[in-house]
C-alpha cells in the first residue's frame, strides 16, 4: 500500500491497543493462523480494504445482541454473516487462550453468545412438522 | 461553527455505545479530510507518518471519551484536527528534544552536521569533504550511500528508506521491521569508519 496517500490501515493497526475494538484480536488470528489480508477477505468474503474497517468496529455485545451486532458488520463491510460470526469467535477465543489465566475477558461470553446464535439460527431452518 | 447534522448523529451513535460499526463509519468518512487538516496546519515539511499517527490518535481518544466532545462548541472535524494536531506537535517536539541530544557518532541517529559544525575538534579534523569521502570508502554501493545520507539528513519517517531498498511491496509491519534492521546495520558501519577515519588523522570522537 501506498503510504504517501493515508489509508485506514495505519489507524487499524494503532487501534489494536484498543480491547473494544475488533483490530486487536483480529490481528492476532490472522497472525497464529498465517492469513495475509487476501486470504481473511477470502474467508470473509469480503474484500481486502474492508479488512480495516472491520478492525475498527465494536466488538459485538454480548447476547442478546450479539447477532445484532454481528449483521450489522456483516452488512457495513459485505462480508459474509456466519463467517464472520465464526471469525470473530475464534479471534477472540484465541485470544482468551493467550492470555494468561484468570484475566477478565469478555471472549469466552462471545463464544457462549455464539452458541446462542447458532442455536437460534438452527431452531429458524428447522422444517415446521406441520 | 457547531457540530454538522451528520457529526451530531455520528456522535450520538458513539455515545450511545450500541452501534458496532458507528466509529468505524466515523473513521471512514473523517480520516482523509483530517490527515489533509493537520498537514496543512503542520506545513509541508511534516513527517506524513506522525501527521498520521496524531490523526489516528486523536480519533482513537475520540473513540475512548466521546463525552470530552461538545457539539454546540465546535464542528467535531475541526474538534479532532485541533486534538490531532497538538499530538502532532507534541510528538514533533519530542523528536526534536530527542534528535538534539543526539550529537554522539556513537548515536544511531547522529548527522552530519553535528559531527563537523556542534564540536569544534571535530571541526577542525573531519572536514565535510572528508567525511563523504570516507563514506564513499565505506559504502560503494549506491543504494547504501543513499540510505546513509537519508540518515545524515535525519529523515525519520520509514518511507523513504523503503522507497531507497525497493520494499515498498512488502506489508507495513515487514517493511519497518527490515528498514530499522537495515538503518541499524548501516549505522553501525558508518560509526565504525567515521570513527576509524578519526584514529587515523589523531582525534577522538566521544
Amino acid at each position: 500500500m501506498n503510504r504517501n496517500s493515508p489509508s485506514l490501515e495505519r489507524l487499524a493497526q494503532l487501534a489494536q491497543g484498543r480491547p473494544n475494538l475488533l483490530a486487536g484480536a483480529l490481528s492476532l488470528y490472522k497472525e497464529q493462523e498465517g492469513l495475509d489480508d487476501e486470504q481473511l477477505a477470502a474467508l470473509l468474503g469480503c474484500e481486502p480494504a474492508a479488512l480495516s474497517r472491520l478492525a475498527l468496529c465494536e466488538r459485538p455485545r454480548p447476547a442478546p445482541h450479539f447477532r445484532e451486532d454481528v449483521e450489522r458488520i456483516a452488512t457495513y463491510i459485505h462480508a459474509d454473516l456466519m463467517q464472520l460470526a465464526m471469525l470473530i469467535r475464534a479471534a477472540e477465543s484465541r485470544e482468551a487462550l493467550s492470555k494468561r489465566p484468570g484475566e477478565d475477558s469478555p471472549v469466552l461470553l462471545a463464544a457462549r453468545d455464539y452458541e446462542e446464535f447458532e442455536e437460534t439460527r438452527t431452531g429458524e431452518e428447522e422444517p415446521s412438522d406441520g | 461553527m457547531k457540530a454538522t447534522a451528520e457529526e451530531y448523529d455520528f456522535h450520538q451513535r458513539i455515545l450511545a455505545r450500541d452501534d458496532p460499526v458507528a466509529f468505524a463509519a466515523l473513521a471512514e468518512w473523517l480520516y482523509n479530510p483530517l490527515v489533509q487538516d493537520v498537514r496543512r496546519r503542520a506545513g509541508s515539511h511534516a513527517d506524513p507518518a506522525l501527521v498520521e499517527e496524531a490523526v489516528g490518535e486523536a480519533l482513537l481518544d475520540y473513540h475512548d471519551h466521546p463525552e470530552r466532545y461538545i457539539p454546540n462548541r465546535a464542528s467535531l472535524r475541526s474538534y479532532l484536527a485541533m486534538a490531532a494536531h497538538r499530538d502532532y506537535q507534541n510528538a514533533f517536539a519530542k523528536e526534536l528534544r530527542v534528535s538534539g541530544r543526539q550529537v554522539s557518532l556513537f548515536d544511531p541517529a547522529f548527522r552530519e552536521q553535528d559531527i563537523v559544525g556542534s564540536q569544534e575538534m571535530i571541526d577542525s579534523q573531519l572536514q565535510e569533504e572528508e567525511l563523504w569521502q570516507r563514506i564513499d570508502e565505506v559504502f560503494p554501493d549506491p543504494t547504501e550511500r543513499r540510505i546513509v545520507k537519508l540518515i545524515l539528513n535525519k529523515t525519520r519517517s520509514p518511507e523513504p528508506y523503503a522507497q531507497v531498498l525497493g520494499l515498498c511491496h512488502l506489508p507495513y509491519d515487514e517493511r519497518i521491521r527490515e528498514v530499522r534492521r537495515v538503518k541499524y546495520r548501516i549505522t553501525k558501519r558508518l560509526r565504525r569508519g567515521i570513527a576509524q577515519q578519526l584514529d587515523r588523522i589523531g582525534g577522538n570522537v566521544q
